[in-house]
C-alpha cells in the first residue's frame, strides 16, 4: 500500500515536472483513444438499433386478389398457430393504397391512373423475438409462401444481415486501427518517461544501493504512463461527448428520421469506464516498458 | 564482519583492478582502505556494494555470501550498508530534510518515523537549522554531513566511505572523520577508502594499503 502511494506521489511529481513533454503523451493517448471511442460509439449504436429492429421484426403475406376468404381463413390459422407471431393485422388492399397515398404524399401520383387499386391485401405479422432467433420464424414464412391464396412473403432480413456483417467489418478495421493508434501511445508515453528516468538517473542509483524494493523503483514510473493515459482518455471523452452533442445539434432530426424515431445515444457509463481504463492501461503499459531501465 | 578470499576483478580490456585479494575487517572496526589512484579502493568498495561482480574469488559481508544472493536477497543485504561518496549524491530536487528521509520512505517505513528519524540524524549532525535547503545551497561539508546523516539514517551494521573528504578541506575532512568515528563507536563497522594520508595519520586506525589491485601493506 505504501508503495502505491509513493509510485502515486512520485508518477503525479514526475508527471507535473516534465507537463511539457507529458502534453505530448496525453494528447498521443487522447487521439488513440478518440478513435476507439469513436468506433465503440459507432458500433455500439448500430449493435443497439440493429437489436432493436431485430426483436421488433415482422413479415408481410401478400395475398393474390383472387385468394378467397377460405385461404386467407387457412393462412391465418396457419399463423396462429404457429407460436411465432405476437401481433397480426389485416391490410385491404383500400388500406394498403390509403397508407401509401399517406406516407408517400410525393408519390401518390403514380396510384392514380389504374382502372383497379393496384395494391394487394396484406397479413402484417409481428414475430415474437425469441422465434426470430430460434429461425422459427424463417421456417414459418416458406410454409405460409406455400400456401394457395399467397402472392408474395416479404420477411426481409438480409439487409440486417449484411449491416450485421458490415458492421463486423467496421469493427475489425477499426479495433486494428486503434491498437496501432494505441502502440504509438504506448510508445510515446514510454519515450517521455524515459525522459524523466534519465533526469532521476542518481535518485535510482541511490534507491539501488540502500535497497530499495523493485516496486518503489519501477512503480512511479508505470504510475506516471497510468496517469498520462488516464488524463488522455478523460480528454477523448470529453472531445467525444462534445462531438457527439454537436452531430445531435447539426444532424439529429434527420438521423432521427432516417432511424424510425429512433435516436443515437452517447456511450453508456460501463463503455466510458472502459474507455477511460483501456487509456490507463495503455499508459501503464508504456511506462512499465520504460520502468525496465530503472533498474 | 567482510571476508574476501583470493579476491579479483578483471575489466574486459584485460585491466586487473583488483588481484587476488585477501582481506578481514572485523565487526565493529573502523579500518582504512588507501592506496594511490587505480590502486583498486573504489572497485573493492563497488564489490561489497554489489555494483559490480567479482571476476574470482568469494566476498563474505555480515554471513552472506555475496555471490550467492538472489535479487531480492540483494536489496535485503543493501538495506544493512551505509555509504558515503566523494560527490555527496543527493537528490538536487529535494530538500536536506526529504534526502535523508528518502531512504527510510523507500523502504517503506511509516512518514512519522521517518521524519523523526531523519530530523534525528540531522541534529546529530548539527544540520537541524538547515533541514529545508536544498543541497545546492549548502557547503561541501555541509553536504557531505547530509550524506552521512542519510547513510546512517537506515541503522547500518556496515558504512563504507569512498573518499569521503576528497572534496572538502583539511578541517572539514576531521570534522567528517569525527562523525565517522562516532558512528563506529555506536558499533557500526565503517570502511574508509582514501589516499589522504595525514588524515589516516591523525585518525589512527588499522590501515589497509593497496597497489596495483593487491595488499601491500596492513598496518
Amino acid at each position: 500500500m505504501r508503495a502505491l502511494d509513493y509510485a502515486l506521489r512520485e508518477g503525479w511529481a514526475s508527471l507535473w515536472r516534465s507537463r511539457g513533454s507529458g502534453a505530448f503523451a496525453i494528447l498521443a493517448i487522447t487521439l488513440a483513444m478518440i478513435a476507439l471511442g469513436i468506433l465503440l460509439l459507432v458500433t455500439w449504436n448500430v449493435e443497439r438499433l440493429l437489436a432493436e429492429w431485430s426483436s421488433a421484426a415482422e413479415f408481410s403475406v401478400f395475398l393474390r386478389d383472387d385468394a378467397s376468404s377460405e385461404q386467407r381463413g387457412e393462412i391465418e390459422a396457419t399463423i396462429d398457430r404457429s407460436g411465432v407471431m405476437e401481433q397480426r393485422q389485416y391490410v385491404s388492399k383500400g388500406e394498403a393504397l390509403a397508407r401509401f397515398r399517406r406516407e408517400f404524399t410525393e408519390l401518390a401520383s403514380l396510384a392514380e391512373g389504374f382502372e383497379d387499386n393496384p395494391f394487394p391485401a396484406s397479413l402484417e405479422v409481428r414475430v415474437r423475438p425469441e422465434a426470430e432467433a430460434d429461425g422459427r420464424a424463417i421456417a414459418l414464412v416458406q410454409r405460409v409462401a406455400a400456401l394457395p391464396g399467397v402472392a408474395d412473403v416479404r420477411y426481409d432480413r438480409e439487409w440486417l444481415a449484411r449491416l450485421s456483417s458490415g458492421l463486423a467489418a467496421v469493427r475489425g478495421a477499426g479495433l486494428a486501427l486503434s491498437l496501432v493508434l494505441a502502440l504509438a501511445a504506448a510508445v510515446t508515453v514510454a519515450s517521455v518517461v524515459r525522459l524523466g528516468l534519465n533526469a532521476r538517473r542518481d535518485e535510482l542509483e541511490i534507491m539501488q544501493l540502500v535497497g530499495s524494493p523493485i516496486a518503489f523503483i519501477r512503480g512511479p514510473f508505470v504510475a506516471e504512463g497510468v496517469l498520462q493515459g488516464g488524463c488522455g482518455a478523460l480528454m477523448a471523452l470529453g472531445a467525444l461527448w462534445l462531438g457527439f452533442a454537436a452531430v445531435n445539434l447539426w444532424w439529429g432530426a434527420g438521423l432521427a428520421m432516417m432511424l424510425e424515431d429512433r435516436s443515437l445515444q452517447f456511450l453508456p457509463v460501463q463503455l466510458s469506464t472502459a474507455l477511460v481504463a483501456g487509456g490507463m492501461v495503455v499508459g501503464g503499459a508504456g511506462g512499465f516498458a520504460a520502468s525496465r531501465h530503472a533498474v | 564482519m567482510i571476508e574476501t578470499h583470493h579476491l579479483s576483478k578483471l575489466y574486459s580490456r584485460g585491466l586487473h583492478a583488483l588481484r587476488d585479494l585477501t582481506i578481514t575487517v572485523a565487526k565493529g572496526e573502523f579500518v582504512f582502505l588507501t592506496g594511490p589512484s587505480g590502486a583498486g579502493k573504489s572497485t573493492f568498495l563497488r564489490l561489497l556494494l554489489l555494483q559490480e561482480r567479482p571476476s574470482e574469488g568469494d566476498i563474505v559481508v555480515n554471513g552472506h555470501d555475496l555471490s550467492k544472493l538472489s535479487r531480492r536477497e540483494i536489496q535485503e543485504y543493501r538495506r544493512g550498508i551505509g555509504f558515503v561518496f566523494q560527490d555527496f549524491k543527493l537528490i538536487p530536487n529535494r530538500t536536506v530534510l526529504q534526502n535523508i528521509s528518502f531512504v527510510p520512505e523507500v523502504l517503506g517505513v511509516p512518514v512519522a518515523q521517518q521524519r523523526r528519524k531523519a530530523f534525528q540524524v540531522l541534529k546529530w549532525v548539527g544540520l537541524q537549522h538547515r533541514m529545508s535547503a536544498y543541497p545546492h545551497d549548502l557547503s561541501g561539508g555541509e553536504q557531505q554531513r547530509v550524506a552521512i546523516a542519510r547513510a546512517v539514517a537506515s541503522e547500518p551494521v556496515l558504512l563504507l566511505a569512498d573518499e569521503p573528504t576528497g572534496n572538502l578541506d583539511p578541517d572539514l575532512s576531521l570534522e567528517i572523520m569525527n562523525l565517522l568515528r562516532e558512528i563506529n563507536s555506536g558499533g557500526t563497522t565503517v570502511l574508509v577508502a582514501t589516499h589522504d594520508r595525514e588524515l589516516i595519520r591523525l585518525v589512527g586506525r588499522r590501515t589497509i594499503t593497496l597497489d596495483q589491485g593487491r595488499v601491500v601493506e596492513v598496518a
